[in-house]
């Protein structure tokens, strides 16, 4: 639960997933051999972490990444720290140590569990972590691990064996002008003085181009500056206070100690000089504050004693003021105006949640500076985070729970699909259609056959033609039958006549039709083919489709259940974060306000001085 | 009053330092408390997100019917990728726009999951038409065509784009995972 000013250089080691910087062609390539751990490692590398870890424990679930079983572990384990689940994490990479993998991925493991151990407050279980990395990490993880290493040590008070970690680190200026002011921070915080000194006015020294190494110069000279001065070396306080910029964040702190050096060296008027500058800056920062009380305090020292009581009584109004405005800001945050105001509205819209987002921006409201100290704070920032992810994970919950209401009704259709459609396959495929379809069509072949065979002219007429011809074979039969009669003899010749007729009508088109009859066949064929192939398909489906939808209306109201318990339990959390955050902003703006109320009875104490040594007689 | 000062001096170290507390011990612990709290809601969403997912993908997409077309880039050297249409047995099934971001994400050793669909067993053709930059940043725009049996199982499809170092051009072929 802490986090420190390296945190955002660190973010990049983990997964690349802040590679955005960096051209793609210089990136290093994963070797993908199951495809759905590359869609993991897609949804990563865009930033959609919660989608990534989704798909990840699905498709874990389906066994569907045999080849990177142990970096899959590994990459969850990342993704859950990613989202600030840390105790999840710690087991997933604990796991991957578990199992036989080789020594690049237990390097990572350890490296993990040292950084998760570190995030939680477990130092000695970090250092021995990040101990066991055998060889090199990544050259994006060396930097990262060495300061988490010398950090735990610090805290652990192992001063020396953090020292030693840092000296035998060869990393970038950054990196190191971090390192060495964290360790000269916390040699100064176990009275190490003048080693810490040492370190802090190296830093103090430095030679820096870009506003965050500028930033950090300021920090390593106020820091010197101060312990200087607590340790009632004022010149040499004064000479780190004014490395500080007068433009920088840290120069209203850095007038204010600057004039406290002048002070201690008993040189007042000297140290009106910085308390003036500081006294016309904006009243809401605390040496601005502290200021309006040393500037009378200096002019009373001198014996100024009009130009004092003057700016007592101007102190006395603006802490009058500002009590005011602080009641204000306190009354705002009751009614909920804090996290709208730092996180906009709606929070689920936010493009990045997770263990790693900052806020960048402070939001543009009275209470803003105030709660600068705890807006920077790990414990302000954690929460945020969390309330953010809350937003966001209810949000999600909510489609899910709108998608559930569409299944459920799918559900139901299927039903009564497979209710309505299963007996009437069953009904088809028991009639066997096709079979008697085939066995008609091999009479047909047959009947076609045996015309063909037989030379039967009239089978390939017309229907008219076929009648006609029945007709005159039994008129012949009849005139056969009787083949003496004079009254038939006409007949006969007409009959003759009309059989010669018809007979070179079928001649003439019998090929055509012999054709036509054996096109249609084939055609016939091709049908059946087709329906055959159907029906073997309809056959297929129906072994292998489900008559049910098996337990999925079961499976879908259990988790119904689960999404509503979920959801009450989110908005639960929501409102326990966002009653914590509002405390803890409400706690320090009444410790300012206390602060506050302290200087002006010290204020009105010192006026009241002055009045009554002004009204004594003189001696 | 000089030692107020001196009193409040120590105040200001302390913050320039970073040592000094924010909330008291109590929130601390409220903090922590919380967070643990929040940690395991965290933990239960992920599973149920997971359930969720789960159930959604075996009710839309069964095994025996899935069919998941996939991309991945190879260096992108030649070709800087801008779209890629998808078209099933003719029919447009996807059409998708890459933003910068995924393009990177793809160059990084990511695989899209572009498509996921149904199809049923038999023969198919998958047609995918990728548009973008080619050699010297001009307009360029190719196919690529696969004939592929759908068996019972579930079907993955790879669109491979990768950079043809011989010729100088950029290469785009379908692999069917069996």
């Amino acid at each position: 639960m802490r986090t420190a000013p390296w945190l955002l250089l660190a973010v990049c080691g983990l997964l690349a997933s802040c590679a955005g910087k960096v051209k793609p062609e210089t990136l290093p390539k994963t070797r993908v051999a199951d495809l759905h751990y590359g869609d993991v490692l897609f949804q990563n590398f865009i930033g959609e972490d919660f989608e990534a870890l989704t798909r990840l424990e699905a498709y874990q679930h389906w066994s569907l990444m045999p080849h990177h079983a142990a970096e899959s572990q590994l990459l969850t384990g990342g993704m859950y720290l990613q989202l600030g689940m840390h105790n999840e994490a710690a087991r997933r990479f604990e796991s991957v140590l578990d199992s036989n993998v080789p020594a690049g991925i237990r390097n990572r493991a350890w490296f993990y569990l040292g950084k998760v151990w570190y995030a939680r407050g477990y130092d000695d279980r970090a250092v021995d972590a990040l101990s066991k990395i055998n060889g090199a990490l990544p050259s994006e993880m060396e930097p990262e691990k060495v300061q988490l290493l010398s950090n735990a040590l610090m805290h652990l008070e192992r001063y020396d064996d953090a020292a030693r970690v840092l000296r035998d680190w060869r990393g970038d200026d950054a990196w190191t002008a971090y390192a060495r002011f964290n360790l000269g921070v916390a040699m100064l915080r176990s009275n190490r003085i003048a080693e810490g000194a040492q370190l802090l006015d190296a830093v103090g020294q430095m030679r820096a181009a870009d506003d965050e190494l500028l930033a950090l110069r300021d920090r390593a000279n106020l820091a010197l500056g101060y312990a200087w001065l607590q340790n009632q070396q004022p010149a040499q306080a004064r000479s780190a206070l004014e490395r500080v910029r007068l433009d920088g964040a840290q120069s209203n702190r850095a007038l204010l100690g600057l004039g406290w050096a002048d002070v201690e060296l008993n040189d007042y008027e000297a140290a009106l000089t910085p308390w003036l500058t500081l006294h016309d800056r904006n009243l809401l920062d605390a040496a601005v504050q502290e200021a309006h009380l040393a500037v009378p305090y200096a002019f009373a020292k001198l014996g100024a004693n009009d130009q004092a009581a003057q700016y007592y009584e101007q102190a006395l109004t603006s802490f009058d003021q500002e009590t005011a405005r602080i009641d204000e800001s306190i009354a705002r945050i009751r009614q909920g105006s804090l996290l709208k105001n730092l996180l906009g509205d709606p929070q689920d819209e936010a493009p990045q949640r997770g263990w790693f987002w900052q806020l960048e921006e402070l939001p543009d409201s009275p209470e803003s500076r105030y709660l600068y100290p705890i807006f920077a704070g790990n414990d302000f920032q954690e929460g945020l985070k969390n309330y953010r992810d809350l937003g966001y994970l209810s949000s999600t919950l909510e489609r899910w729970d709108e998608n559930m209401i569409v299944y459920n009704d799918m559900i139901d259709a299927r039903e009564r699909a497979y209710a309505e459609r299963t007996p009437r396959t069953d009904a088809l495929l028991g009639s066997e259609a096709v079979s008697k379809l085939e066995r008609r069509r091999k009479r047909l072949e047959d009947d076609f056959n045996a015309a063909v065979t037989s030379d039967d002219i009239a089978a390939f007429g017309t229907a008219e033609q076929r009648d006609q011809w029945r007709r005159i074979e039994k008129i012949e039969s009849a005139i056969a039958a009787n083949p003496n009669d004079p009254a038939l003899a006409e007949a006969k010749d007409k009959l003759r006549l009309v059989r010669g007729a018809l007979l070179w009508d079928l001649k003439q088109a019998q090929n055509e039709r012999v054709y036509a009859k054996r096109r249609e066949l084939k055609e016939l064929d091709r049908a059946l083919q087709e329906a055959n192939s159907r029906w073997l398909r309809v056959q297929q489906a129906r072994a292998i489709a489900p008559t049910t939808t098996g337990n999925f209306a079961q499976r879908i109201a259990t988790l119904q259940q689960r999404l509503t318990a979920l959801r009450a339990s989110l908005a639960q959390a929501a409102t326990d974060q966002q009653q914590l955050l509002s405390d803890i902003a409400i706690n320090e703006l009444q410790a300012q306000k206390q602060r506050i109320a302290d200087y002006e009875v010290q204020a009105r104490f010192a006026l009241a001085s002055i009045y009554d040594h002004a009204g004594e007689p003189s001696r | 009053m000089k030692s107020s000062m001196r009193a409040f001096c120590l105040g200001v170290a302390l913050h320039v330092l970073g040592l000094a507390a924010a909330s008291g011990v109590a929130a601390e612990a409220d903090t922590r408390a919380l967070d643990e709290q929040i940690q395991s809601i965290k933990q239960d969403v992920v599973a149920l997100n997971r359930d969720l997912f789960v159930l959604e993908e075996e009710l839309l997409f069964p095994a025996n019917t899935q069919v998941a077309v996939f991309l991945s880039m190879d260096v992108g050297e030649f070709f800087a990728l801008d779209t890629v249409e998808l078209r099933l047995d003719d029919k447009q099934v996807s059409k998708y726009l890459y933003t910068p971001r995924e393009a990177e994400a793809l160059l990084k050793g990511g695989v899209q999951r572009l498509y996921l669909g149904n199809l049923r067993t038999g023969e198919h053709e998958l047609v995918a038409l990728f548009t973008g930059k080619g050699p010297n940043g001009q307009d360029y725009s190719r196919g690529a065509q696969l004939k592929f049996e759908k068996a019972v199982s579930a079907k993955y499809l790879e669109l491979r784009i990768s950079d043809q170092q011989r010729k100088a051009q950029p290469e785009f072929q379908i692999k069917d995972w069996e």
